[in-house]
């Protein structure tokens, strides 16, 4: 099997599983409980929070709320700061779990302001920041990494002009896809406000993430009941997962470089091959629908997003199943509709190309034979559907 | 401790039948012990009109419940078995009616005699008094009052040559006739609402219905067919012993995608389908092909074109639906079960193969002509070789 959707999900990691193994077993109590064994459960939270923060470089004012992944976190931070009149935005490409999220303001009045205008290739173009300032914005929403592109935002020079630009626009960031990819160090928080990690992307266990935030921000709880975790997130703790999301943050972030040298390598490769299928196969026209640049503060190496109409993503991600070689959609359908996402429509792709898509994620685990495979059985499988998509115009 | 209790099942259509009712009345019988296998039976009955199952309190329900999904059972009732003593009736119906009283206070009664023994002395309405005054006696200073026409609770006497069945509850079956009783046929299923109610009509018309799923992948993926199989289980429990053949299509789609003319490619896919569906038919006895159209609901079910595809086979081809609108169709299929798998979004049909403007009036020299095209045969014969056939009782591991 060659896994090539790791922005999808990851599978995990075995130390990972024994730590979550071995926890599950021997912190059963309720780490809210006031004897020793609850007290036990206690401390190793306290603990893995401590090592999340000191793996994430997280400033002393900074607070982790560990939740159950991006969508909650993404939940939490947005409604929790700006329910219901504070004034957001976003680029409008982000992740469902933003996007619905602001869009669930308009019902009270309060739509957010979308900057599509301002995007270049899924970035979101400093020159916005006038903009945030007139609308009076208070909460800019970006995904760190798009999901479908790779794109980066957020990045240091962006944070400044924008502190400089709209000093009360605040920045949301939601980081699943960019833990591990990304380097953070401590300055990268400076005017970041929020910020969401998801543990199953990043060889962790599912149904855990975290939402690290400016503690100095009110954030108004969105589930009440217990009180735990500062009141602002009731609900007994999950121990075992996380102590098994605090490993994975660790090894993600400790190994950060060299996964990013060797994903920055499957990238060059799968790029340079996929334009030397363009030469070789007939009639195949890959567009590079991520950005090619090397720079990491442009473009995440783990993910590439190409089309090649007229053959259809979907019909050849089957066909690639086959052979058991697991790709993304490069448009993803959500599970509830038919209907493709917007992100590549959105940075001005045809439905054509945005149907014809695929996107390529890469884990540390991945290698450069099986982009090979990978290639190979893609030409194959283009070479063999092209007949049947080519013919678009009717046979009278 | 063990509480003994009688399942009455009626069915009234069977009885409407004349020489043949003991071959129905059998075929029940044999699908309500096939039904009824695992669950401890201590005996089952025939008399007249009925049939008895006698059974225990800790099992009544189960036994209930697998019931109600047994064509050809018009209603069902829970009772209990007692001789023809007035006061033994009687005092079972005391034992129901004291905690409905306790919680209500007040509570409108009645009772209803069914005399299926026409030797017993008294009439139905005398047994209605006799059974009915005893139990005033009683209860009537704790706020039992009788009341025929707007009766709470119905205390309903069966009375037979050996005793008599009081019960206070009818359970409505599936009605129809039994499975088995008409034979086999085959249905065509989609995943989509209408293909399953269709098998759900002829299935309670007494026919065991088989299913044939035309699978399109690598070009989509298991989703599909892993919904059609969920389907196709739902539907199987109404009769058991049903399969699932599944013929890899993606190829036949193919051919006529690239080789025909884009307007026919629907309707040349259906007259594939049921060619197909009529050699697994033949081979296996199945009586007629079963599928899910309805008049004019899209464009391959107008007259023409449901002609047109007809017309390639020579078995009957059943269409339960032909008259029915699409809301009807959607509420018999929540009925059923099978609605809300059908709703779950899979692409069912790849746009890859679906022509912009479809033939709504297919002519058959021009879909002849099509067929030349393409070696439908041959592709035909090789989809029948790598068919697969799974038997929906097997329960997976």
């Amino acid at each position: 099997m060659i896994y090539l959707d790791n922005a999808a999900t990851t599978p995990m990691d075995p130390q990972v599983i024994e730590v979550v193994k071995e926890s599950m077993e021997r912190d059963f109590a309720n780490s809210g409980a006031v004897y020793k064994i609850g007290l036990d459960a206690k401390r190793r939270v306290e603990k893995a929070s401590d090592e999340i923060a000191e793996a994430l470089r997280l400033p002393s004012y900074y607070r982790i709320i560990f939740t159950s992944g991006g969508s909650e976190s993404n939940n939490l931070f947005i409604k929790g700061t700006c329910f219901p009149d504070k004034k957001t935005a976003c680029l409008g490409l982000e992740h469902p779990s933003v996007t619905s999220t602001l869009d669930y303001f308009k019902e009270f009045g309060n739509p957010p302001l979308i900057l599509r205008n301002f995007q270049e290739a899924g970035r979101l173009n400093p020159t916005a920041v006038p903009a945030l300032q007139e609308n009076r914005i208070r909460l800019l929403c970006l995904s760190h990494v798009n999901n479908e592109l790779g794109s980066v935002n957020g990045s240091q020079q962006f944070q400044a002009i924008l502190k400089e630009g709209s000093s009360q626009t605040r920045l949301f960031l939601d980081g699943v896809q960019a833990v591990g990819k990304l380097k953070l160090d401590r300055s990268f928080w400076e005017t970041v406000s929020g910020y969401s990690i998801s543990g199953h992307k990043i060889n962790g266990p599912k149904g855990i993430g975290l939402l690290a935030y400016d503690s100095r921000l009110p954030l108004a709880p969105q589930i009440h009941g217990g009180k735990q975790q500062f009141g602002v997130r009731s609900g007994t703790l999950p121990v075992p997962l996380i102590l098994g999301l605090a490993e994975s943050v660790k090894r993600a972030a400790i190994n950060t470089e060299e996964t990013q040298a060797h994903l920055k390598k499957l990238f060059r490769h799968l790029i340079t091959g996929l334009h030397d299928l363009s030469d070789r196969v007939p009639h195949l026209q890959v567009r590079i629908n991520s950005s090619s640049s090397q720079d990491i503060n442009l473009q995440s190496p783990a993910i590439v997003n190409f089309s090649f109409p007229p053959v259809e993503g979907e019909v050849l991600l089957h066909h690639l199943e086959e052979k058991e070689i697991y790709v993304g959609l490069g448009s993803a359908c959500s599970s509830h509709s038919k209907e493709s996402s917007k992100i590549l429509t959105g940075i001005g792709l045809t439905e054509e190309e945005a149907r014809c898509s695929l996107r390529i994620s890469f884990s540390r685990q991945n290698s450069l034979k099986e982009i090979d495979t990978f290639l190979e059985e893609f030409a194959r499988a283009y070479q063999s559907l092209y007949p049947t998509f080519s013919k678009q115009t009717e046979i009278k | 401790m063990t509480e003994p209790r009688i399942i009455l099942v009626r069915y009234d259509e069977i009885g409407l039948k004349g020489k043949n009712r003991r071959y129905f009345e059998n075929c029940l019988r044999d699908n309500i012990r096939k039904k009824l296998s695992g669950v401890k039976i201590d005996g089952l009955r025939m008399p007249r009109g009925r049939i008895m199952i006698e059974t225990d309190q800790s099992v009544v329900g189960e036994c209930v419940e697998r019931l109600r999904l047994v064509p050809g059972i018009a209603s069902l009732s829970v009772g209990v078995f007692v001789s023809h003593d007035f006061d033994a009736i009687a005092e079972v119906g005391i034992g129901w009616i004291v905690p409905r009283l306790r919680d209500a206070g007040t509570l409108k009664f009645c009772v209803r005699t069914h005399r299926a023994f026409k030797l017993f002395p008294q009439t139905s309405p005398e047994i209605n008094f006799e059974v009915g005054s005893r139990i005033m006696r009683r209860l009537s200073t704790e706020g039992l009052v009788v009341n025929i026409k707007k009766a709470e609770f119905v205390l309903e006497v069966e009375v037979r040559q050996e005793g008599a069945v009081v019960f206070n509850n009818r359970i409505p079956g599936l009605r129809g006739l039994p499975v088995g009783s008409s034979g086999e046929v085959l249905t065509l299923l989609s995943g989509g609402i209408d293909s399953p109610a269709a098998a759900h009509r002829l299935i309670c018309r007494g026919c065991r219905s088989h299913f044939i799923f035309f699978d399109n992948r690598p070009f989509l993926g298991r989703g599909g067919f892993d919904k059609v199989l969920r389907i196709a289980k739902v539907l199987n429990k109404l009769q058991t012993m049903g399969r699932l053949y599944v013929v890899p299509f993606s190829d036949m789609q193919v051919a006529i995608r690239d080789r025909c003319r884009a307007s026919h490619r629907i309707v040349l896919y259906r007259r594939m389908m049921y060619r197909i569906a009529h050699v697994v038919a033949r081979k296996n006895n199945y009586l007629g092909l079963v599928t899910g159209e309805s008049l004019g609901q899209v464009a391959s079910q107008t007259l023409e074109n449901l002609a047109a595809v007809s017309c390639v086979v020579s078995i009957s081809v059943f269409r339960p639906l032909i008259g029915t609108d699409k809301l009807e169709i959607i509420n018999q299929a929540k009925k059923i079960g099978t609605y809300e798998i059908s709703i779950e979004p899979q692409p069912d049909c790849c746009s890859v193969f679906m022509p912009p403007n479809p033939v709504t009036r297919g002519k058959i020299p021009e879909l002849e002509f099509d067929e030349e095209k393409f070696p439908w045969q041959t592709l035909m014969e090789d989809a029948l070789q790598k068919m697969e056939v799974i038997k929906l009782d097997v329960q997976e591991a």
